[in-house]
């Protein structure tokens, strides 16, 4: 269980909380609170995985609820590692600030996808299962939110062409 | 045929042969010509996206928190210890059997030794036999489906030894036995609904025996009138027993699958079908016995 969903669960509550003190405390607790409630989980046809998630969302949820702030989705520079390459880190992070930025016009399910799909590492069955959506619904997100993504970053693009000339 | 399917599939499609089979985009853009512009631009986003999610936790974190994980996991409150054998309530056939295995095995350490002995060692058929006095001497369909699940747990192990051996065969046969054990609690569980009723009837009279002031006050719900409380009793004993088991299953449903898996990463090719077989066995009978246990709730 831990082994196998660490650095996923990591990614995710990163992406979602966008600081990384807190997220590590959060992926800690994350697993922590799965091992004490393992008791409670049913299987009824859901996953291990769309319950450790859920357990994930929950706690992220808590957390934005008590800063009283939105799901912010940005990542700071220092979740990048230490030993990454210096000029990997400068384009890296212009590309996070953008995606953060640009998460922000999404809609809270377009933003959930994008989080369990891409910092989760799940496929279209798992984040179905977890967003109790279907497929079908998954992947109609996932088109829009990265169709709505393209938008906004071409759009800013733009904007600093035109401010160059 | 191809040109009816949603965009959204399509844009599915690519994505996994991109982000996760590691595709390039024009790879993928020769697959679906018709959509390469569109195409082209999303997957770029999308392998943005990915690249900009992809931070990694640190050494230091790692390790900080895995010690954390397996502190908490060594804290958890231990399973209650197992009431004694109960003399009394086995018939003198059993007594009798197990006192025989008892004088002719325990002698020399011989159930010790053959208790981790492998399918292809001497002691082994001490080990199947002493399990086999085990599942006779146990009554109590709960306590015996807990049993199958630990033997369960002993199968899997024996499979990951014998796959790293290159002994396919009795790999197989290890996976029909772990494939009995499993659906035997699947089996055991769903009975067990029907026969809790007469199960409480049965257990109550068994009860009587005066316990410890301590213990009675701990069992004994204070609201309850005198005559209902071993009937209570043995309801609750019987939940307790349900949620161990449901706790085991659950957790050897997580990690025996995963712990085959990573045995089939390893093992010799001559094996790989057969633990192929034995991971299928293993989803598939820890899915039907949890799906017992659930219906009992």
């Amino acid at each position: 269980m831990y082994e196998a969903h660490f650095d996923r669960i990591y990614r995710y509550v990163s992406f979602k909380i966008g600081d990384k003190v807190e997220a590590e405390d959060m992926t800690q607790q994350v697993f922590v609170n799965a091992l004490h409630s393992i008791s409670s989980f049913k299987w009824q046809g859901k996953p291990f995985t769309a319950w450790l998630f859920r357990i994930a969302h929950n706690q992220v949820v808590d957390y934005l609820r008590r800063k009283t702030k939105k799901p912010v989705t940005l990542l700071n520079e220092s979740l990048l590692g230490s030993d990454s390459n210096p000029q990997m880190v400068a384009e890296l992070n212009l590309d996070i600030e953008r995606l953060s930025q640009a998460t922000q016009r999404l809609t809270e399910a377009q933003r959930e996808v994008i989080s369990l799909r891409f910092a989760g590492g799940l496929s279209i069955i798992e984040v179905a299962k977890i967003m109790g959506k279907s497929q079908g619904a998954i992947k109609a997100l996932q088109h829009s939110a990265i169709v709505a993504l393209r938008k906004t970053l071409l759009v800013r693009d733009n904007e600093k062409v035109e401010t160059v000339s | 045929m191809r040109r009816s399917r949603p965009f959204r599939d399509i844009f599915e499609e690519c994505l996994e042969l991109v982000l996760v089979k590691g595709e390039t985009i024009e790879e993928c853009l020769r697959r679906y010509p018709e959509h390469a512009g569109e195409l082209k631009s999303l997957l770029e986003i999308a392998t943005a996206t990915q690249k900009a999610t992809a931070v990694q936790p640190s050494p230091e974190f790692r390790e900080r928190a895995r010690q954390q994980f397996y502190g908490a996991l060594r804290q958890m409150p231990a399973q209650k210890k197992r009431a004694g054998f109960n003399w009394v309530g086995q018939p003198r056939w059993a007594t009798a059997i197990t006192v025989v295995l008892a004088l002719v095995l325990v002698s020399g350490g011989t159930v010790a030794a053959a208790s981790s002995s492998m399918p292809d060692q001497p002691l082994y058929p001490v080990k199947q036999a002493t399990e086999q006095a085990r599942l006779a001497l146990t009554r109590s369909p709960l306590r015996k489906a807990e049993l199958h699940a630990r033997l369960a747990d002993r199968r899997v192990a024996e499979i990951v030894y014998l796959a790293s051996k290159s002994k396919s065969e009795q790999v197989r046969r290890t996976t029909q036995s772990l494939d009995r054990h499993l659906a035997r609690i699947a089996d055991l569980a769903s009975t067990h609904q029907m026969t809790t009723a007469g199960e409480a009837r049965l257990t109550a009279p068994m009860m009587t025996t005066p316990a410890p002031a301590t213990e009675k006050a701990m069992i004994t719900p204070p609201s309850l009138g005198v005559e209902a409380a071993p009937l209570d009793n043995a309801a609750r004993v019987t939940s307790e027993q349900r949620a161990e088991l449901r706790t085991i299953v659950i957790y050897q449903a997580i990690h025996h699958p995963a712990r085959l898996k990573a045995a089939l990463m390893n093992a010799p090719p001559q094996t790989r079908m057969a633990l192929l077989r034995a991971i299928a066995v293993s989803e598939t009978g820890y899915e039907k016995a949890l799906r017992s246990l659930e219906d009992e709730r």
